[in-house]
């Protein structure tokens, strides 16, 4: 007969150890700074994700795999703007970790793993505090989400995963946004960076080549462009033969929308230029001397001439 | 949703497994007044009076365990072994058919495990924390020896030292001892205890009687 008095709990601590080892069987040491090493998780057979910030030194990088073994490392590229690097390693043959399909919820349990030592994996069990976002990083980069946890960071955490109770990624860890407040980047966000960082060697985000300050719509313009919008992104600048001067569009615009997505604020503008955008030929809504009107531009790339 | 497979009322029953588990802790954990820096925490390791603490708690000085399984009776108590470098102790009651505490194997664990300490953070009489095990570690002893030593992210306080770390199934995998790396969340594996028990409390002659 099963011991009904502990049944339940068992399973659950069964379940998160199992959870721990799932994910650490893709959870690697990633020794590339002056300080003690920070973790990373496996992308693809020779590939791994880590933190930006952890990544002091782009050759001579020193990896621990899960078995054990040693092997080096050198940087595939980085994006800052989200704290993420993507690093080739000179073995493959490694098991790439699951990311979760959706989205994290709040209340759900949270693991956070690490392998800052040789020691073994290292673990800390909390819930999703908070789904937080968008929040503005360096290099005018955005980071559309991000994931909050009360599991602890422990020193060398940064760039392992959050994982859910089935050992599937939530997300990556990083400290490197502020020290005092670790936060997680989404999987969803985090893969689509590595996939951006695989194909074209960093993220290209989309640059119009305008200076904007938010205003309010009136009612009246409210009115014309069908819908309840109280702000806007007022073009007091435009760089000359930039995408935004090559596209029309001129100071005194009003910035409503970009590929029928309302744009009220500095915030949605970069979302919308995030993304697979740079070249795309894009639709921006305009209020023109009270008129509504779309132009078509072509999109740049930041720090591109 | 995975939740949709089990069809049971997890958190009623999660809830009662818990609340039997953290009673059964109760019954065999003890508090130790060393009458120096105050109250820590052991348990009862045999029936006959046996009991297990931190040597920092207990290992020396005026003694008393108070029982909190019969109505916080106070007992002298004496150290019969003592091992300062693994921080263990252990002590004499004269009191018979005690509840041991359960203890389990602490050579067979795993990072995420669920684990639970009790004891008595800074005075709070039979406080139950939880979390998982963070890492199986080792640390170096003041003499150079190598131990193993378990970390958890189970929130301690002073009080909570010589205080047992159980698992869900409410068995005892370690001996909650802040000290050691002056870290928080460190226990010294039970099998450490065990080893020791084996040797120490083989020789140890339990006394007729105890002077005060």
């Amino acid at each position: 007969m099963p011991d009904t008095q502990t049944n339940i709990l068992m399973a659950l601590s069964d379940a998160l150890a199992g959870a721990v080892a799932k994910a650490g069987a893709s959870t690697v040491l990633v020794d590339a700074r002056h300080r003690f090493p920070a973790s990373g998780v496996v992308y693809a057979d020779n590939l791994v994700l880590t933190a930006d910030h952890v990544v002091e030194r782009e050759e001579d990088i020193h990896i621990v795999l899960p078995e054990g073994s040693d092997t080096g490392a050198r940087l595939k590229g980085r994006d800052p703007g989200t704290d993420l690097a993507l690093l080739e390693l000179d073995k493959g043959g490694l098991l790439p970790a699951e990311p979760v399909k959706q989205e994290a919820r709040i209340g759900q349990f949270a693991l956070a793993v690490g392998r800052p030592t040789r020691e073994g994996l290292q673990a800390s069990l909390g819930v999703v505090s908070a789904v937080g976002g968008p929040l503005r990083t360096r290099r005018g980069g955005l980071l559309e989400r991000f994931l909050r946890t009360d599991a602890i960071p422990y020193p060398g955490f940064s760039g392992g995963p959050l994982v859910d109770s089935e050992g599937r990624i939530l997300g990556i860890n990083t400290s490197g946004f502020a020290p005092e407040a670790s936060l997680t980047i989404p999987a969803a966000v985090a893969w689509q960076v590595a996939d951006a960082i695989r194909a074209h060697g960093g993220v290209r985000r989309g640059y119009l080549g305008v200076r904007s300050q938010p205003v309010e719509i009136s009612p009246e313009a409210q009115a014309h462009l069908g819908r309840a919008q109280e702000s806007g992104l007022l073009l007091v600048g435009i760089e000359k033969n930039s995408s935004a001067a090559l596209g029309g569009l001129m100071v005194g615009d009003i910035i409503t929308g970009v590929n029928g997505s309302a744009v009220a604020d500095h915030d949605a503008l970069l979302a919308s230029m995030s993304g697979d955008v740079v070249g795309k030929t894009i639709s921006i809504e305009v209020l023109r001397g009270g008129e509504v009107r779309s132009l078509m531009v072509t999109v740049g790339e930041r720090g591109q001439p | 949703m995975n939740g949709d497979s089990l069809n049971l009322p997890v958190t009623p029953l999660l809830n009662d497994e818990m609340a039997v588990l953290a009673g059964r802790l109760r019954r065999s954990l003890v508090q130790i007044n060393n009458h120096r820096v105050g109250i820590g925490a052991g348990i009862i390791w045999r029936e006959d009076g046996i009991i297990l603490t931190n040597h920092h708690v207990g290992g020396r000085g005026q003694l008393s365990v108070i029982l909190l399984s019969q109505g916080n009776a106070v007992y002298p108590a004496r150290v019969i072994a003592a091992d300062p470098e693994i921080d263990l102790a252990f002590l004499q009651i004269q009191a018979s058919r005690l509840p041991p505490a359960l203890v389990a194997d602490s050579r067979n664990l795993h990072v995420g495990q669920l684990v639970f300490a009790i004891g008595h953070p800074w005075g709070q009489v039979g406080f139950l924390t939880a979390g998982i095990i963070s890492s199986l570690d080792s640390a170096t002893t003041r003499r150079g020896r190598q131990i193993p030593i378990l970390r958890s992210d189970v929130t301690l306080a002073p009080g909570n030292s010589g205080g047992p770390l159980v698992n869900a199934a409410g068995g005892v995998v370690g001996i909650n001892t802040l000290v050691i790396g002056g870290d928080q969340g460190v226990a010294i594996p039970i099998h450490l205890a065990q080893a020791f028990a084996d040797q120490a409390l083989q020789r140890a002659v339990v006394p007729e009687e105890v002077s005060v």
